[in-house]
């Protein structure tokens, strides 16, 4: 099945995918926000958890060497709080921008339909990996929460908005190529 | 009143959607490939040791090889970063454009402009090529200049252009 549009304005995609991109946006703003004004609690949090589980650390114990893997740990569960709040606001927009493109492009409902889902679960979810790396690394370390999150996110949610970015570009250059009658 | 907002012409969009699909491939291939990376730049440095003024000394040449090597890291963290903001850009600048500017040949104008200005993350891409090839300094500076340097001038003074419609529109 497909649809005949007037391709020459701007269609606007179905009303849960624009609430999706503001949810992320939304949730990317909240989480700056937190992150500045609990910092340090978040801080005491992670380092408390990290205290608690000395074994997956490799903490031996010495002042000197804990503190330093200590503070390395922060670090990345911190770059995973801001890697959060960045691309869950680029997502929010990529999402409103390409699926305003599919839906436009795409004669076919099918292929519309499929791009405009891939394009929105995987942009919400991609930053969503980065929340979870930082929930994880004090219980499992920083390359063991990585390896978690890159399995359960990154790679199928930043897979599905890689493929569906090809295709839109095909779409318009197919569109190009062979222009509407 | 709401009414349909005209879109910008197919080539301006695929420029965006290319630039925002290179940035996400570009974030996963630094992601998944980082060790491959760093030994295709090693290689690269290796093969140019002049443009790199290696000495002979180990411990200098060790110094210039990991600096040269973070710098073609960084023009690719770099591409990734600017290639999803920029596409956005475009994209948004372009429907600006589509909608607000009346005059055709003065539409057009922006048009160029900012979809020149939207391969302005190419620059990086180069960058972290030229600074393999040519040595750090060369290689920044060639980017810089040939690339980065116009096509962000493109860029803004497109911005700048919609700016000014937009203006003496409202006016």
């Amino acid at each position: 099945m497909s649809v005949v549009a007037n391709a020459s304005v701007w269609r606007l995609p179905p009303r849960w995918v624009l609430l999706v991109a503001l949810l992320s946006i939304a949730c990317a703003e909240i989480g700056g926000a937190a992150m500045a004004r609990f910092k340090v609690e978040l801080a005491r949090w992670a380092r408390d958890r990290m205290l608690a589980r000395p074994a997956v650390h490799g903490l031996v114990g010495v002042r000197d060497v804990d503190e330093r893997i200590l503070d390395e740990a922060l670090v990345k569960f911190d770059a995973g709080l801001r890697l959060f709040h960045m691309h869950a606001e680029g997502m929010g927009l990529v999402i409103i921008a390409t699926t305003m493109v599919a839906t436009t492009m795409a004669q076919s409902v099918a292929v519309r339909r499929t791009i405009t889902a891939l394009l929105t679960t995987g942009g919400a979810g991609y930053p969503v990996g980065y929340l979870l790396w930082s929930a994880l690394i004090p219980s499992y370390g920083p390359d063991g929460a990585k390896t978690i999150a890159e399995w359960l996110v990154w790679v199928p949610f930043g897979s599905a908005t890689i493929a569906a970015l090809w295709w839109l570009v095909g779409l318009v250059a197919l569109r190009m190529l062979r222009p509407e009658k | 009143m709401s009414r349909p907002v005209r879109r910008p012409p197919l080539a301006v969009v695929l420029v965006a959607i290319a630039m925002m699909a290179l940035g996400e491939t570009a974030g996963a291939t630094m992601s998944q490939l980082k060790p491959q990376i760093q030994r295709y730049a090693a290689a690269r440095v290796a093969a140019n040791p002049e443009a790199h003024g290696f000495s002979g000394s180990a411990e200098y040449d060790d110094e210039v090889r990991a600096q040269a090597i973070f710098s073609a890291e960084t023009g690719l963290s770099f591409f990734h970063l600017h290639a999803e903001g920029v596409g956005l850009v475009l994209f948004f600048a372009a429907t600006l454009v589509a909608a607000l500017v009346p005059a055709r040949r003065v539409r057009t104008l922006l048009y160029i402009l900012l979809t020149l200005g939207g391969l302005f993350p190419v620059g990086y891409l180069a960058y972290g090529a030229a600074v393999l090839e040519l040595g750090r300094d060369a290689g920044i500076g060639l980017a810089e200049r040939w690339l980065l340097a116009p096509l962000g001038v493109a860029a803004i003074a497109g911005l700048l252009g919609l700016m000014l419609v937009t203006a003496r529109r409202r006016a």
